[in-house]
């Protein structure tokens, strides 16, 4: 050790002391996330769960029946859309909430800061690290519940199944986004995590509760109760994955059939590209926040 | 180098760091002395650009808020103790700094090999010492080779043996011609590294001076460390200084610098005004350099 | 898709063998040399304008024998009584609605018409007062338009003593029956259209195994008596209206051992039986993954509902409207009927259990007042309602039927097997490629960013 000596200058050819370009800065922080997702306790336990549950009601939903092949994916799908808007949104909002809180309160956050990266760089790193393990991890469990619905339903809604899997893909993303925004503000996890169970809660049950108990008290229209529940995002997923297993919203009684009707084919669309605003604009609001924050 | 230029950062109603400007050159070592919560480690953060001031500062004529990356690309920083995800591998971690800061995977390992890390990369961060982890962080801030190296209290968590080998290496870095900037509250640091040094008091500069106009006695002196109730720091500070010695408060005890032969001067004095000494550190036989006995 | 493949693989076939185009002057020259009864051969070719065949005749389509109505007016149409059609391809009726042209129109008694082709007509074949007849074994696909504009497949109207066999009707409206007695309407299928067979005070009729998929509805039945549902199967029914079956003001309907599958609505009843004295059996169907098993209006009463499989609906029953289905029987000679949702218990072993079948669901009687609140099905929000109704009892509702004798064990159903869709395989491909992927990404995001170790480190 003593005899540390200051680096010789062997490297000068690699022109040391640029820093990483800004999507190569992105790119590493996005492996390390990801790298420590998969190891870590709380991705083992969602993917886990989230598995079990999926292929639970998969098969519970087939089971009993000699003529299964008819229902195919349909009945499943039901099952899998509470089991998807209960789970998914919780796991992406903690991992969210979790991510830049915990730099901070680790001290880790300072050190990242510290070498020659942008807060832009971590922020987009961290967040593509953790997409990228949400996305893996809904791969497990509805790779394996496909491998079921293949061995006991044959293929039924192949395609109404992929885009179940792209909308959750969404969803999973526009939730992450929201916890990033969560955790951007937040100096310990402790209340980021509060505050994304608080925003969990508040998305799967309370808004849905509010709205029922709001247009029953106030005699909402149904344009007006589309459009409100239309904000949020998990019941654009749900209209997402029924509009496009049914071709129509007709099943979800006059509130469908209006959209139905007045948006048509646009539907689809609109209701995707609610999901896309989820995703991109919580994260541009993070990135703003993290960005413009005046201390760590 | 460095160029500050009328910081200030206010955390809430808290100025933490008020209007301090400064300027060093290629190959100049600042030291930032004070006691804790004096703004070091805040002006440290601005320097490098971690957290946003008002006034302006810049590495190498590049300004640390507009260009923050390149600037930060000049700069290696080691902490007062390196905190990175536990569980990481240090090969893994170097691996990871080394692509953050585009240097090939051979670069990181002669830097670990450097700071005599080398065949240790399987193990976990949380398994190193204190003095290895600050050598890791040492090899990480040097993986570039950067011209401006900023350390924020390098050896407070360390032994006395580690934070020989630290300060030791960073003599060594000075020699080779970099630029340092450390925040400090140990006497024997400061003396042994710093050319110049900036006393800080409430976020303001207090002094800007050398260590020897810090410690201004032309005998060999040593730094003792005076341990008070809280309360009476601030009070025995100023007997202290009454009776013509450089005192320095630093949130941990009292430095005082004394001639070799009268170490036990101060505790008299303070006793004479009923200050009661709880504890009492003799600091490593220093001398100042380029004081003659 | 498939349409356009159909379309795709027709032009292929007729560009490989371009038929020579004839008059329709030759067929007619052809029956005018034939005796009355007599067999008329049509050698292939394509002919073109409208027929119209005025004596009992055999007609005999050779392979290739085309009739091309150049998209004006009923291609082929029979005046005489005993006509028979068979292996033509009948193409290119006029659109105009109000005239209703057809492929092939019958407007006379003992008729056969049989293994033809039709294609391309606003109308498929279309019998009106043509009692006594036979149709079996064609293929009818209308003119490929929006659905509200297109025409019905197979209509028999004032026609009855009627056999309609295996005939296939896709993309058109309806397979119609007006006024029609005593028919036998077995084996067909009707897909992509409207309603699959659909009765309008027609009577004293037996449907069997006609297989009906992807309609608006299966089978809509009408103001019509008497009619006996037998081994059917509809499958995936699924817009507005969606129902498997769909009973309006019928008397003594029998619907036994069909199987209604993946619809919207398994069983749809609006007043039936709707006279006094009449009844309504429906007995040992299999009525599975609906998103509501049974639909019924709460007016409807005198149903006997036995030995069914409720399996996996969304919901097993529901009033469409306020009020509750009691007024019907849920069990018959003490066999009810299985419901997969049942909670209770069979401590004796008979098969029966031993507590009343009595679904009760909160957010379905807050439906039942507020039909808006149908967009929160499958929501968390949804559970949360009947999960506090279930916790608080003073929340709970009136059960909305009552089965005394519910079963323990499905009964056994037959049902033929489900069709196969060749799909399985990308299913499990689907299966394997998103392991892979997750896989792969784990592999190559997952590895740790080494360093080569420094020559002479250490272990």
């Amino acid at each position: 050790m003593s005899t540390m000596a200051a680096p010789a200058g062997n490297n000068a050819a690699s022109s040391p002391l640029r820093a990483a370009t800004t999507v190569g800065g992105i790119a590493m922080f996005a492996r390390r996330e990801f790298r420590d997702a998969i190891a870590s306790r709380w991705f083992l336990l969602y993917t886990l769960a989230f598995t079990v549950l999926a292929v639970g009601v998969s098969f519970l939903s087939l089971s009993g029946v000699g003529s299964s092949g008819f229902a195919g994916f349909g009945r499943t799908a039901a099952g899998l859309l509470n089991l998807i808007m209960l789970i998914v949104p919780l796991m992406a909002l903690t991992a969210g909430a979790g991510s830049i809180a915990g730099e901070r309160e680790r001290g880790t956050l300072l050190y990242l800061l510290a070498q020659p990266v942008s807060r832009t760089q971590v922020l987009l790193g961290k967040y593509a690290g953790l997409a990228l393990a949400l996305v893996c991890s809904l791969c497990i469990g509805f790779g394996v519940s496909a491998g079921l619905l293949a061995w006991r339903a044959g293929g039924v809604g192949v395609g109404a199944y992929i885009l179940l899997i792209g909308f959750t893909a969404m969803l999973a993303l526009g939730m992450l986004s929201v916890g990033f925004v969560i955790s951007v503000v937040s100096r310990r996890t402790s209340v980021s995590t509060g505050v994304a169970l608080f925003v969990w809660l508040a998305l799967v049950f309370v808004s849905d509760l509010g709205l029922m108990a709001s247009s029953i008290i106030f005699k909402l229209r149904v344009q007006e109760i589309f459009g409100v529940a239309i904000l949020n995002p998990l019941q654009s997923f749900k209209m997402g994955v029924i509009v496009n297993m049914n071709a129509s919203l007709d099943v979800l009684g006059p509130v469908g059939d209006y959209a139905s009707h007045t948006f048509g084919a646009v539907l689809p669309w609109l209701l995707a590209s609610t999901m896309v605003a989820w995703i991109v604009i919580p994260l541009a609001a993070a990135m703003v926040l993290f960005v413009r924050r005046q201390s760590v | 180098m460095i160029k500050a230029e009328h910081i200030t950062k206010r955390f809430g109603p808290v100025e933490a760091v008020s209007d301090i400007s400064f300027e060093l050159g290629n190959g100049c070592s600042l030291a930032l002395w004070g006691s804790n919560g004096a703004g070091k480690t805040t002006l440290i953060r601005c320097l490098l650009g971690v957290i946003r001031f008002r006034g302006r500062a810049s590495i190498g004529g590049i300004d640390v808020q507009r260009r923050g990356r390149q600037a930060r690309a000049l700069t290696g920083y080691v902490p007062q103790e390196l905190a990175f995800h536990d569980d990481t591998r240090l090969g893994s971690a170097m691996g990871f700094f080394a692509g953050l800061r585009r240097v090939p995977g051979r670069r990181a390992a002669e830097s670990l090999a450097a700071v005599g890390l080398s065949g240790h990369e399987r193990k976990r961060v949380r398994d190193l010492s204190g003095g290895m982890k600050q050598r890791l962080a040492l090899a990480i801030a040097l993986l570039s080779d950067p011209p401006l190296i900023v350390l924020d209290e390098p050896t407070s968590n360390l032994d006395a043996a580690g934070r020989g080998e630290v300060i030791e290496t960073l003599r060594h870095l000075k020699a080779s011609g970099k630029t340092l900037v450390f925040a400090s509250h140990r006497p024997d640091e400061v003396i042994s590294l710093a050319d110049r040094v900036l006393v800080l008091e409430h976020g303001r500069v207090e002094r800007d001076t050398t260590p020897r106009g810090l410690w201004p006695t032309e005998k060999p002196v040593q730094v003792i460390r005076l341990f008070l109730s809280m309360a009476k720091e601030s009070e025995a500070a100023g007997v202290l200084r009454e009776a013509g010695h450089a005192v320095h408060l630093n949130g941990n005890g009292l430095c005082v610098a004394v001639p070799r032969d009268r170490k036990a001067e101060p505790i008299n004095t303070l006793a004479k005004h009923r200050i009661e000494v709880l504890n009492i550190e003799v600091l490593d036989d220093m001398e100042i350099p380029g004081v003659e006995s | 898709m498939r349409r356009g493949a159909v379309a795709i693989l027709f032009v292929l076939l007729g560009a490989a063998a371009p038929l020579a185009a004839h008059p329709m002057s030759d067929i007619e020259a052809l029956i005018d040399a034939a005796e009355p009864g007599g067999v008329v051969l049509i050698p292939p070719g394509v002919y073109e304008g409208n027929l119209v065949i005025d004596k009992p005749v055999v007609l005999d389509g050779q392979e290739g024998a085309i009739f091309d109505g150049m998209e004006s007016g009923t291609v082929v149409e029979v005046l005489a009584e005993g006509v028979t059609i068979r292996g033509c391809t009948i193409r290119g009726s006029g659109e105009n609605v109000t005239a209703e042209p057809a492929g092939i129109r019958v407007l006379a008694g003992h008729a056969v018409i049989e293994s033809n082709t039709i294609k391309d007509s606003l109308f498929g074949i279309d019998l009106r007062q043509a009692s006594d007849s036979v149709i079996r074994g064609n293929r009818i696909a209308c003119k490929n338009f929006e659905p509200a504009r297109r025409g019905d497949g197979l209509r028999l109207w004032w026609s009855h003593n009627c056999t309609v066999e295996d005939n296939t009707v896709l993309s058109s409206r309806d397979m119609v029956f007006w006024y029609s007695e005593n028919l036998h309407i077995t084996r067909n299928t009707v897909k992509d259209s409207r309603y699959g067979l659909h009765f309008m005070y027609s009577h004293d009729t037996v449907l069997e195994g006609n297989e009906l998929t992807g309609n608006s509805v299966g089978i809509y039945l009408m103001y019509s008596n008497r009619i006996t549902l037998i081994n059917n199967r509809m499958l995936s029914h699924r817009g507005a209206s969606g129902y498997g079956i769909g009973l309006k003001d019928c008397d003594d309907i029998v619907v036994r051992g069909n199987a209604l599958l993946a619809n919207r609505v398994g069983m749809y009843i609006d007043n039936s039986p709707s006279s006094i004295g009449a009844t309504g059996t429906v007995e040992q169907n299999m009525i599975a993954f609906n998103e509501v098993g049974l639909l019924a209006t709460p007016n409807t009463h005198e149903n006997v509902f036995t030995r069914n499989a409720f399996m996996e609906n969304e919901e097993p029953a529901e009033s469409n409207g306020r009020g509750r289905l009691t007024r019907n029987s849920f069990s018959r000679d003490g066999f009810g009927n299985y419901w997969s949702d049942y909670t209770g218990f069979d401590l004796d072993g008979d098969g029966i259990g031993d507590v009343a079948y009595e679904p009760r669901s909160l957010f379905h009687e807050m439906l039942a007042v507020e039909p808006n609140l149908r967009l929160f099905v499958h929501s968390p929000a949804q559970q949360a309602i009947e999960f506090t109704a279930r916790a608080l009892p003073e929340l709970q509702p009136k059960s909305v039927l009552v089965d005394p004798a519910p079963l323990a064990r499905p009964p056994e159903i037959k049902l033929a097997s489900p069709p196969a869709d060749g799909a399985a395989p990308v299913m499990a491909s689907l299966a394997a490629g998103l392991l892979l992927a997750s896989g792969g990404l784990t592999v190559v995001f997952g590895r740790s960013p080494g360093i080569p170790v420094a020559p002479g480190g250490r272990e």
